[in-house]
């Protein structure tokens, strides 16, 4: 070896060089790791086929209930009562005889029969009279035989009920002096928005998931491996090291969060379509809407991943903090599931539940206002900011290099 | 140049307290080895990390060329060359973006670095690896990365830290040779290391230090001289015993 002759050596000096210089080394390393990768791009599409999972079997159980299905119900004296033999036949359900409850009780305990009927013997002379329903619910598919046995039942009651009116000159409603009609003043009425409203949560949970490798490995990682030493050594101010790795990270949470987002139009789109009865998701332009309300959620996300890393003894510890911290901002998200709540101008200066709040709009098609966005963003992004400056502070102490 | 003073640093508080510097003091001058060897925990390494300027020393001071670390971390960091013991590469960027990096982290940039680059791995003999990952790399392979990564800014001072360490003979003669070259051609440089050998054959001057400060300092045969020892390692183990007071 002999020395090296560096006089050709150009210097472009700044601080945008160095940030864009350890920016572009933190993508590309990270672009080679299968983890990172992973991370990035196959986790954000779990969430999303998991409710269009959900949204399909709902969609295909109302479509169920409402096409009329033929099964066979276990009759215990059907003799009694051959009006309702006949009115239940001819709604395609076959009625079968039993000689006892016990064997229909078998036969269903079996599993060999869905649902049964004891008609009580006095049925043919009474003006009224009561059937018992044998139930076996632990089997879901009989849920939904019962209840359109149940249904067919009450047909004929209706039935009966209007006759009987008729004939000592009363009206077809006389019995109901109060009618109920349905409105529903949301866009979308019916069980697809219980799924839709999921997206916010689980959206929030993913944002808080994309980055977090990269916190680790590019802080605590880095001092685990001994890469943190050399670094150190190079003339840049440790906060905008800290700076472009953050960014970095921003990035893979963004890349992260959008196909999360997309995947959620895409794949709930899809299970919507495949039903009649299921409203469709909001347009294409109100996930991209998400998306953009989501970025200041990208950054606080972040800069508290960065904030714990540094502070954090090893890759283990950081990845037992780091792996419960999504859930945090995601619980509000999930009990809004049940129990949804429209963002007033306070709300929405709540760093992180600010973002919920617009994004429970955005997910059923509502829209918010700019003073809501700017409200929140701005709030977020503050508290983004001071958490950032914390982390630099605390990547600066002698400590952050030095191992355990 | 490379100045410690009376550096002091201790670790930990009340009783885990450990005082790993109690008043260090070395010139390390230019054109010349300076070789700081010691027992394991002597402060050998504190030392060089508070003249890179990862630690603060509680009281002392050093300097690079004459610009206080204290106060200009990044000016003397600048005129600092280091290879730190943990070589610490990332397994997924090649030999030659380790490079790139570090050159870019001092500044450096456009077709002059990466001539730079070319030239420092063809001087370094990278030409088989420089493109490949370091995941995998030999102890020789990633010292080379680490050499030229601390040597691409051309710093004037180096700070080698144990630099043959798991080198085969071929390789631990090549970094020797590296090093008295540019010793030759006017670089400061302080080493540690505990291949007497390799100290005995490098350095022009060395500074034994215990217990967190200098014990003797001096040229070889000026240290040989005061202990009547033959070689550096017997002049090691007597300037260490006795300040250990007498046992080895």
């Amino acid at each position: 070896m002999s020395v090296p002759d560096y006089n050709k050596a150009s210097k472009t000096n700044g601080r945008m060089a160095r940030l864009m210089a350890i920016f572009k080394k933190e993508v590309r390393d990270h672009m080679r790791d299968r983890r990172t990768l992973l991370l990035a791009l196959i986790y954000p599409l779990l969430a999303p086929l998991l409710v269009a999972g959900g949204l399909y079997l709902a969609g295909t159980t109302i479509q169920s209930e409402r096409t009329a299905v033929a099964f066979d119900v276990a009759v215990i004296g059907s003799a009694n009562s051959p009006l309702l033999m006949k009115h239940l036949e001819s709604y395609d359900i076959t009625v079968v005889e039993m000689s006892s409850v016990i064997e229909a009780k078998k036969l269903m305990l079996d599993g060999d029969m869905p649902v049964g009927l004891v008609v009580p013997e006095n049925a043919n002379n009474e003006k009224q009279f009561t059937v018992q329903m044998l139930m076996n619910l632990s089997r879901v598919s009989n849920l939904r035989l019962t209840a359109r046995l149940e249904r067919v039942i009450n047909i004929l009651n209706a039935e009966l009920s209007k006759e009987r009116l008729a004939e000592v000159g009363l009206e077809e409603d006389f019995a109901k002096p109060i009618k109920i009609k349905d409105v529903s003043v949301t866009r979308l009425p019916n069980i697809a928005i219980f799924f839709y409203n999921m997206m916010p949560p689980l959206i929030i949970f993913m944002i808080f998931l994309g980055g977090v490798h990269l916190a680790i490995d590019t802080t605590v990682g880095e001092r685990e491996r001994g890469s943190l030493e050399p670094l150190l050594l190079s003339p840049v101010e440790r906060w905008i090291l800290l700076l472009a790795k953050s960014m970095a990270a921003v990035l893979f949470t963004a890349i992260t969060s959008f196909i999360n987002i997309a995947a959620f139009f895409v794949f709930c789109g899809w299970a919507a379509s495949l039903s009649k009865h299921l409203d469709q998701p909001p347009a294409w332009y109100m996930f991209i809407a998400m998306f953009v309300v989501s970025i200041p959620l990208m950054a606080i996300a972040v800069a508290l991943q960065m904030s714990i890393a540094v502070i954090t003894r090893s890759m283990k510890e950081a990845q037992i903090y780091l792996g419960l911290l999504p859930l945090v901002p995601a619980l509000p998200g999930m009990i809004m599931v049940f129990k949804p709540l429209s963002p007033g101008t306070w709300d929405v200066m709540v760093p992180v539940f600010g973002q919920m709040l617009l994004l429970s709009r955005l997910a059923l098609d509502e829209p918010v206002t700019i003073v809501q966005v700017l409200t929140a963003t701005a709030s977020t992004t503050v508290a983004a900011a001071a958490i950032f400056w914390l982390a630099a502070r605390w990547f600066k102490r002698e400590k952050m290099f030095l191992l355990g | 140049m490379i100045k410690m003073r009376a550096l002091k640093k201790s670790f930990g508080v009340g009783q885990a307290r450990v005082d790993a510097l109690s008043g260090l003091s070395l010139d390390a001058r230019d054109g010349r080895v300076t070789g700081l060897i010691g027992p394991n925990g002597a402060g050998k390494t504190t030392a060089f990390r508070i003249v890179y300027g990862l630690l603060t020393a509680d009281s002392g001071s050093a300097s690079v060329d004459g610009i206080d670390v204290g106060s200009e971390r990044m000016e003397a960091q600048r005129a600092l060359g280091v290879l730190p013991d943990v070589r610490g590469l990332y397994p997924r960027l090649t030999a030659r973006e380790h490079i790139r990096y570090f050159g870019q982290l001092h500044g450096a940039g456009g077709s002059a670095l990466e001539d730079d680059i070319n030239d420092l791995i063809k001087r370094l003999g990278m030409e088989d690896f420089a493109d490949r990952r370091a995941k995998g790399f030999s102890r020789g392979q990633e010292l080379k990365v680490a050499l030229g990564r601390a040597l691409v800014h051309r710093p004037q001072n180096l700070i080698l830290d144990e630099p043959t360490n798991g080198l085969d003979v071929m390789s631990s003669r090549s970094v020797r040779d590296l090093i008295k070259e540019m010793r030759d051609n006017g670089h400061c440089i302080l080493i540690s290391s505990h291949i007497m050998s390799e100290v005995a054959a490098l350095c022009d001057d060395l500074v034994i230090i215990a217990n967190g400060r200098a014990i003797a300092t001096g040229t070889p045969d000026e240290l040989r001289q005061q202990t009547g020892a033959d070689d550096i390692e017997e002049v090691f183990v007597r300037v260490v015993a006795k300040e250990r007071g007498g046992a080895i």
